[in-house]
């Protein structure tokens, strides 16, 4: 039923939101992709787990704990090896980005296996509305994600920091000679990234366990996203994350779902053919 | 130990011809490709499919020229708008061919794979030496694409590559076609993967979708890195220090019996993907010192540098 | 008649800079100039008036040399810390947030500034005078001004950070002849309103018309200075083409 998967997809996007949404905040601010945005989601998702089934907290306080853990391992990973490779170009911190992806995965199936694993929470019914049916880790990403997204707007536009932010995405140089310094702004910009990221992996995590491949899964989708929206434009990860989420529901009236992939391959492939600037017109700038 | 070493030969030589065709795209033209693993699978397959009624040597080739042919569109898409592009694109496609593989069963066989593969020169010698021989195939094989690829890189093609690699708007401003250039380039790397990809097939006369993984992606970058970026006698090097450490892992297994095989390959990834960040940081010119480029070298009629 | 002796405004020794691995651009510039007067770094292309101002500004890290506002070093100060200090900075071009809007441009000159002596609601009305047409449209992205008004924005979120000293960048830069009077204009009551002002022009005519002093960059280094009203077109003419050294 083609409203069911336009209820599906919505949702969906609205999962692929949040990481899209870090992606395109540490592009817009650092200039370069997070080849490791899936990884996050992984690290993001088992640090919940381990919090909820292993330390037997409520999903929720977990989800904030995997929050904490994972703002710190961002702001870790900047300040180890990305502030170090600032100078280099983004092309060495892109293969950087690959390296870390590699380890905060690796980690994670050193330390648990390639076994799936679930969270510790009591499902409930799924809700009936009008012949649609929702479940309720729908609507829990639904409230989360939205309430989210509500926040990041209202920082990036109402508040100092928010400006501090769109100052250094379009003019690092300006913004240090108003008294913004680069690097601080880098780092709280991991730390939200962080944030975002694990609660979509607690989110992915109870839409469909916890395995090492977690994210990796939504690496393409995530990026489809962030350059649909334009690379560089919050608004814009958003959307497209949902124009995705919806592209790949309804891919499954022609294709078999293990192929809902290559749907976002398509559409990026299709973006570079037609117009590489996404909808929103991000900066796709020429190093 | 004759047959392990063999093995390690041929093993070896195929990592080697992924490093080097990454270092033209990499570490020569400055063109980043996450889906290194996709142009193996797709050259191994390739040949898988066409050898047993083309015969080997047509097979390689075709699938050589597969994967130049995939190469050259991807490229030309991506790269005219901006490299980071490139990247994602890549690791889609690695995606793709591996979803493709693993579905696809009425061409590739789904998940079981393809069998009795067609094996060079296999009349030549007798079975129990055949090994051998297919070493020294496999050794031939790495010295022509070396030879080939340094002749390139240090011919006016290579070093215009280097000069839109450190610098893309001053090489356009100097009037070389970039665009041509790098989708050259990163052709080139392709099919050599391609051909890596066939000689894996001819080793193992039997492959799935199990033996193509992203650590042959992330290893390949390593070694690049290792080798220090464009010097291909350099990535040879950082190729076989890799592999032989790589390799001692494998004894680590033996040794602390607490390390199960998912763990072992945990391990592997996790130490190059380390390995790949500490080397950025810390030596980014390489394992082996960094010949010293002048200005000459991108510039021949130049005095000086301006 | 003795007199105290003044602390220069902008007090630059030694100061040698270049980019990478290159050569020095900024070639050892010693300059002492006095509180609120107009200071015009002028010379030929390629000259390093901008790589100067960009030292000056903290963009560019000095290879040697130290650089005092109001008597205290800032040398080691990111640009950041030098308009803490006192020193602010208008580059030549993409000189406001295009892709934010007036008001928050605004906000953001100042809101950064911790202890900044100055900065605040009666610094805000001054600058405001002095530039009203941006008070009008707040809500306006700042990249959809023309170059005048931006170059007018520019100036205000300079301004608000109550500097001693202002540093302009090529403020005519691409602007029409109008606009180039009116900027320079608005430079001059700048410099009525008690701060100092360093002015890297290529106009040469428009900035000899309000500046004080007048130095002249060759090849990275001072090749003159003198009161404006000293200088005559032959004089600059035997600079400007003469060889360095």
């Amino acid at each position: 039923m083609i409203a069911q998967l336009v209820l599906n997809g919505f949702v969906t996007g609205l999962l692929l939101a949040l990481p899209a949404l870090a992606l395109t905040l540490t592009f817009g601010i650092l200039k370069f992709p997070n080849f490791a945005i899936g990884a996050m989601l992984t690290f993001g998702a088992y640090a919940a787990w381990v919090a909820n089934s292993l330390l037997g907290m409520p999903l929720a306080v977990a989800a904030v704990a995997s929050a904490v853990v994972m703002a710190l391992v961002a702001m870790l990973c900047d300040v180890l090896v990305y502030s170090r490779l600032r100078d280099r170009g983004s092309i060495t911190l892109l293969v950087s980005s690959l390296g870390i992806s590699l380890v905060l995965e690796n980690i994670c199936r050193f330390a648990f296996g390639n076994a799936t694993r679930n969270f510790a929470f009591e499902v409930a019914r799924p809700i009936r509305w009008h012949g649609l049916r929702i479940n309720q880790e729908q609507l829990i990403t639904a409230i989360v994600v939205i309430a989210c997204v509500i926040l990041i707007q209202l920082l990036l536009h109402a508040s100092p920091l928010g400006r501090a932010m769109r100052a250094v995405a379009d003019n690092p140089a300006l913004a240090a000679v108003r008294g913004v310094e680069r690097q601080t702004i880098a780092r709280i910009t991991w730390c939200i990234a962080g944030c975002l990221t694990a609660l979509s992996g607690v989110l992915a995590g109870l839409d469909r366990a916890v395995d090492p491949l977690l994210g990796w899964n939504y690496q393409i989708p995530i990026f489809a996203a962030a350059i649909l929206g334009g690379l560089g434009s919050p608004t814009g990860a958003i959307v497209g994350a949902i124009v995705i989420g919806l592209a790949e529901e309804l891919s499954s009236l022609v294709l078999p779902t293990n192929y809902r992939q290559i749907v976002s391959f398509a559409v990026i492939l299709l973006l570079l053919l037609v117009r590489n600037r996404g909808l929103f017109g991000g900066k796709a700038v020429r190093k | 130990m004759i047959a392990y070493l063999t093995t390690l030969i041929i093993l070896v030589a195929v990592s080697a011809l992924v490093g080097l065709a990454l270092n033209v795209q990499w570490g020569v033209a400055g063109l980043v490709n996450f889906g290194v693993v996709g142009f193996v699978a797709l050259g191994a397959y390739t040949t898988a499919l066409l050898a047993p009624p083309l015969g080997w040597f047509p097979a390689m080739i075709t699938a050589a020229a597969l994967c130049a042919l995939i190469s050259t569109v991807l490229a030309f898409l991506s790269i005219r708008l901006e490299e980071n592009y490139l990247a994602i694109v890549t690791i889609g496609f690695g995606e793709v061919v591996r979803i493709l593989l693993l579905n696809e069963s009425w061409l590739t066989g789904g998940a079981v794979g393809i069998a009795d593969i067609p094996r060079p020169f296999v009349n030549l010698v007798p079975p129990r030496q055949y090994d051998l021989m297919l070493a020294a195939f496999a050794l031939v094989l790495v010295a022509i694409v070396f030879v080939l690829l340094e002749t390139l890189v240090r011919s006016p093609f290579g070093r215009a590559l280097r000069a839109v690699r450190d610098d893309a708007t001053v090489a356009a401003a100097l009037g070389k076609p970039v665009l041509l250039l790098r989708v050259k380039a990163f052709a080139t790397g392709g099919a050599v993967m391609g051909t890596a990809g066939a000689l894996h097939a001819f080793y193992l006369t039997y492959i799935d979708p199990s033996q193509f993984t992203s650590i042959i992606t992330a290893y390949a970058f390593m070694a690049v890195i290792a080798g220090g970026r464009g010097s291909n006698f350099g990535l040879l090097f950082g190729a076989g220090t890799i592999m032989v450490l790589l390799e001692a892992t494998r004894f680590l297994k033996d040794a602390f019996a607490v390390i199960d095989g998912t763990q072992l390959a945990a391990l592997r990834l996790g130490l190059i993907g380390l390995g790949i960040v500490l080397l950025l940081i810390l030596r980014p010119q390489g394992l082996l010192p960094e010949p010293q480029r002048k200005a000459n070298d991108f510039f021949p009629d130049h005095e000086g540098t301006s | 008649m003795s007199m105290p002796p003044v602390t220069p405004a902008l007090s630059v020794q030694g100061l040698r800079a270049g980019y990478g691995n290159g050569g020095d651009i900024v070639c050892g510039i010693d300059i002492d100039q006095a509180p609120e007067t107009v200071l015009a770094v002028i010379g030929p292309n390629g000259s390093g008036k901008s790589t100067f101002v960009k030292t000056l500004a903290g963009l560019l890290r000095p290879r040697a040399g130290s650089i005092a506002v109001t008597g205290r070093d800032v040398t080691a100060l990111s640009p950041a810390r030098r308009v803490m200090a006192g020193l602010a900075y208008v580059p030549q071009e993409a000189n406001v947030f295009g892709n934010l809007t007036i008001r928050e441009n605004l906000k953001l000159a100042t809101e950064f500034l911790r202890g900044r002596p100055g900065v605040g609601p009666a610094q805000r009305e001054l600058v405001m005078a002095l530039f009203p047409e941006i008070a009008a449209r707040p809500k306006l992205l700042a990249g959809n001004l023309s170059g005048g008004q931006r170059q007018m924005l520019a100036f205000a979120c300079a301004l608000l950070a109550n500097p001693e000293v202002l540093l302009l960048d090529e403020p005519s830069a691409g602007l029409s002849p109008k606009f180039v009077g009116e900027t320079m204009e608005a430079v001059v009551r700048v410099r009525e309103s008690g701060v100092t002002v360093l002015l890297v022009e290529q106009n040469v005519a428009a900035a000899l018309r309000i500046a004080d002093e007048v130095m002249v960059l060759v090849a990275g280094r001072k090749s003159l200075r003198a009161p404006a009203k000293d200088i005559s077109n032959a004089d600059l003419a035997d600079l400007f083409f003469a060889k360095a050294g």
